[in-house]
């Protein structure tokens, strides 16, 4: 008898911790992260965040709210995503956007508060070149990625696209509908003739 | 006392005990079961994330289909091709494997050479063999529907666009093969003393412009596509492109035999695309490429050339068919004297995202070699076209070591990106207000890889805008659209030529700018011996032939005899005339088709000159139905008696993608999984906890 019980509870204790572990996991390299960005900016080289990891910091962005800003990492796969806000389309190390920059991240963890995002919201990110970039939300779509994919001829040099999951409050990791913001770069109005 | 007191409720407690002990084992039961479903419940979460860690890792290729990620089947393709003097014969095998447990249907669009005509079909499953038989194309969709919902196996075979078809193929048995054979035909390319041919084995993915439509209910063919008012079929010219290391090990392979009988002694045998090795045995060569399997994502180009004075000035080909003679014959105009011409060179540049990665740069050096050819009495332009039209200059501008020096740094910084909005850059680029006085010749060359889906509608335009400039075409890149490349030429009275890969670009540019120079033979005129149904000509016009091409004419008669006579107008108003004897015709086959194929593109061409589309679609589909080809109206259909597949068994459906051309950059991809199974990890435990919480509280209370 009293074996069934400790079986459910080492078994639900067991998922509630792997539940937890992940947005724990991703809070916390957040803060490794922000150290190996640091030393991003300062070498101007892809530095790795901890010796086996197979993806670095590429840029950082700042979702509107107080939260801090979040280190973007390479890469929109599970080993990233993790961690941080993917990029998955974006400007070679060191380089400025040339093409359309495409973040992905985490409706449970990172990109959670996409779900308050609003048209003209304001979005920052920096690159290794140490410029803030601000960005205005453009729209708010969600699609069906079984139906669509990124086209990234949609867009150009100074579009920002944010990628999750959709809906907010789903169970299912697997569903097929995407949550996508579309921001455009808001420049300056003096520098816009210009620029 | 105190002790004594509980006695009473311990006693009631005690009474109540066998019931309540039945009680505990049946929710001990329940829990336990419980607990087995959390772990069958979570169990998938985990394959399913780490299954996920696959594709990405190790590449499987899985394709969302319906909601289930299911592996797409497993293709394999080869080719076997006989070429007997101009024609070459094609046996392409395609290969689907179905690795997964469930009943499949494969959706597989693939492109073919764009002169190609398809005129059989057969249908392979285990021991069966079903032939295919050409059918009205609504009527091939309906009979496979019908045995694709009985469970029988089918294949269809239809054509979207001249150069691009796509393959059905319905109930795949659960790991099992079934292959779809197709034979085709394409004429073989003479230019300067060398023949070509080319097989495509993928595509560059095409721009879809316009609105797009509301959705009209469309047959499903994974295409990622909308339609647009534009471009209403293009979903099913979209298909899903992969890169290599996406799809399974050893799908997406394709093996090549070319038995080559060129009938006149061969000096050498060339790839521009591939190594190749070959075997000579008496009159025919046989040329396989030195890897063996390749993977499909370039082309595969081969040319070869006669020995050094055996070059063919004149063939005669002849066929008998259903009763009906069908006669092939080629003409080589000699090299004329040639005298400078001024002319305003007009360079439109493709700078489309599908342009991107190793075809702008291949792009950029073959603008910088088209400029080398500019002489100081030149002028010139250049103008670039994405999402937008830009010109380098408002107009056209003399080609003084200043501009020119300007002009190669527009082009170094030329970079790919948007959509490729292309009417707009052909009406600026023959613009007639534009056209300077005092230069001879207005050519415009169009360097681009052709990846749009409104073919038809830019066609038109350059019909109608062409005044007296000519349009030439540069294709680039692993697998341009070929059918734009050779169209846009023949409407804009240009010529057109390719380039593979850097290395490509001087030597084509060349030969290209060589011939650009000034047509060799114009204002042709062809008279056909009595007996000849000269109305059918194949082509119907002749248009201008640019030096060292030959010119190729079809047509059907009595027996072949008599002259066929010839004759143009050189350069220089000098006449040039020919006459060839048809007594001496050489046995050919497949002439037939090769007149039909021109009679269907004739028709199809009076689309642009107003021909009402029923009236169209009477003839071609008569054509295609007589002479058995796949046209626009007319497709492939085989199917099996029996059925195959019980009614209550589920039938997948699946898209085979494409794999994306060599050295392209990507310009689609897919959503990333963006969620964590946290949330339900979480709930489950929580859930679970309480209730063991639960558990513990009842057992503890019962004890106490």
């Amino acid at each position: 008898m009293g074996r069934m019980t400790l079986m459910v509870v080492t078994l639900s204790a067991g998922l509630l911790m792997a539940g937890l572990w992940i947005p724990l996991k991703a809070v916390v390299a957040q803060e490794l992260l922000t150290l190996a960005w640091a030393r991003t900016q300062a070498e101007q080289r892809q530095t790795p965040p901890w010796p086996w990891a197979d993806t670095w910091p590429v840029a950082r962005l700042q979702l509107p709210g107080r939260s801090p800003a979040l280190v973007v990492l390479s890469g929109g796969h599970g080993q990233s995503l993790a961690f941080g806000p993917g990029q998955v389309n974006g400007p070679e190390p060191g380089g400025k956007p040339a093409t359309p920059v495409i973040i992905a991240g985490h409706r449970d963890t990172h990109f959670r508060s996409l779900k308050h995002i609003q048209s003209d919201d304001e979005l920052r990110l920096q690159f290794s070149d140490g410029i803030w970039r601000r960005y205005r939300v453009a729209s708010v779509r969600i699609v069906d990625s079984r139906q669509e994919q990124i086209d990234l001829s949609r867009y150009d040099q100074n579009s920002l696209v944010l990628v999750t999951c959709y809906p907010f409050d789903s169970l299912d990791a697997g569903g097929p509908l995407r949550f996508v913001v579309e921001a455009a770069r808001d420049f300056p109005l003096a520098v816009s003739e210009g620029a | 006392m105190l002790p004594v007191q509980p006695l009473p409720i311990y006693r009631d407690r005690n009474r109540a005990r066998g019931l309540t002990r039945r009680q505990l084992r049946w929710m001990e039961n329940i829990s336990l079961w419980l607990a087995v479903m959390l772990l069958l419940l979570v169990q998938p979460l985990f394959a399913d994330a780490s299954e996920h860690q696959v594709a990405y890792g190790s590449g499987q290729f899985h394709f969302v289909a319906e909601g289930h990620r299911q592996p797409a089947p497993v293709l394999t393709t080869d080719y076997q091709l006989t070429v007997t003097g101009l024609i070459a014969e094609t046996r392409l095998q395609q290969r689907f494997g179905n690795d997964s447990d469930q009943w499949q249907e494969g959706v597989y669009t693939f492109p073919l050479p764009d002169n190609a005509t398809v005129h059989a079909m057969i249908l392979r499953a285990g021991e069966r063999e079903i032939i295919g038989e050409i059918r009205e194309r609504e009527q091939a969709r309906l009979e496979y529907e019908t045995a694709r919902q009985e469970g029988r196996q089918a294949a269809r075979v239809e054509q979207q666009r001249p150069n691009l078809f796509t393959t059905r193929l319905a109930n795949i048995p659960p790991g099992e093969a079934v292959t779809v054979e197709l034979h085709f035909q394409q004429p073989v390319a003479y230019d300067s003393g060398e023949f070509s041919l080319r097989l495509p084995a993928t595509l560059t993915p095409r721009y879809i412009p316009g609105v797009p439509q509301t959705a009209a209910q469309t047959e499903w063919t994974g295409g990622w596509a909308t339609a647009t008012v534009d471009v209403p079929d293009a979903h099913q010219i979209t298909p899903p492109q992969v890169e290599l290391h996406e799809v399974a090990e050893g799908s997406h392979n394709m093996t090549i035999v070319v038995e080559l009988r060129a009938g006149i002694p061969v000096a050498q045998v060339a790839s521009a695309s591939h190594q190749i090795t070959e075997v000579r045995d008496g009159g025919s060569i046989r040329i396989t490429p030195a890897a063996g399997a390749l993977p499909m994502d370039r082309d595969f180009r081969l040319s070869w050339q006669p020995l050094r004075g055996q070059e063919p000035a004149a063939a005669v080909f002849h066929e008998q068919w259903q009763g009906e003679d069908y006669v092939l014959a080629m003409l080589v105009p000699g090299e004329s004297g040639r005298e400078a011409l001024t002319r305003e060179l007009v360079l439109v540049i493709d700078t489309s995202g599908s342009m991107s990665g190793e075809s702008i740069r291949q792009a950029r050096e073959a603008l910088l070699g088209a400029l080398d050819t500019l002489s100081p009495e030149d002028s010139f332009n250049i103008i670039q076209f994405n999402s937008d039209t830009r010109q380098l200059f408002p107009e056209s501008v003399t080609a003084t070591a200043d501009n020119l020096a300007r002009a190669r740094n527009y082009v170094s910084q030329l970079d790919a990106r948007g959509g490729t909005e292309m009417a707009p850059a052909i009406r600026a680029a023959l613009a007639t207000e534009q056209t300077e006085i005092g230069r001879d010749l207005r050519q415009v060359v169009f360097v681009t890889d052709g990846a749009v889906g409104n073919e038809q509608a830019l066609f038109d335009q350059i019909q109608q805008d062409l005044g007296n400039s000519r349009l030439f075409t540069v294709a680039i890149g692993s697998a341009p659209n070929m059918h734009f490349m050779r169209q846009a030429a023949r409407y804009g009275r240009g010529t057109y030529t390719t380039i593979g890969n850097l290395s490509e670009v001087g030597q084509q540019l060349a030969a290209l700018f060589h011939k650009m120079q000034s047509p060799a033979l114009t204002d042709i005129q062809v008279t056909w011996p009595d007996g000849f149904d000269a109305e059918s000509q194949v082509p119907e016009r002749v248009g201008d032939l640019y030096l060292g091409e030959p010119l190729m004419l079809v047509a059907r008669g009595s027996t072949p005899q008599g002259e066929l006579k010839v004759e143009g107008r050189l350069s220089g108003e000098q006449i040039w005339q020919r006459t060839l004897t048809l007594d001496q015709a050489a046995p050919g086959s497949g002439i037939h088709r090769l007149w039909a194929r021109g009679q269907v593109d004739n028709v199809l061409d009076q689309r642009l000159s107003g021909l009402p589309e029923e009236s169209v679609r009477e003839q071609v589909l008569s054509l295609g139905l007589a002479h058995g080809l796949v046209t626009p109206f007319t497709s492939f259909v085989a199917i099996d008696t029996t059925p195959v597949r019980a009614k209550d068994e589920a039938l997948a459906r699946s898209a085979v993608p494409s794999l994306m051309p060599a050295g392209s950059e990507r310009q689609r991809i897919s959503y990333p999984q963006t969620a964590t199974p946290a949330p339900l990890l979480m709930l489950t435990g929580s859930l679970g906890l309480a209730l063991a919480a639960v558990l513990t509280l009842f057992r503890r209370f019962r004890r106490a």
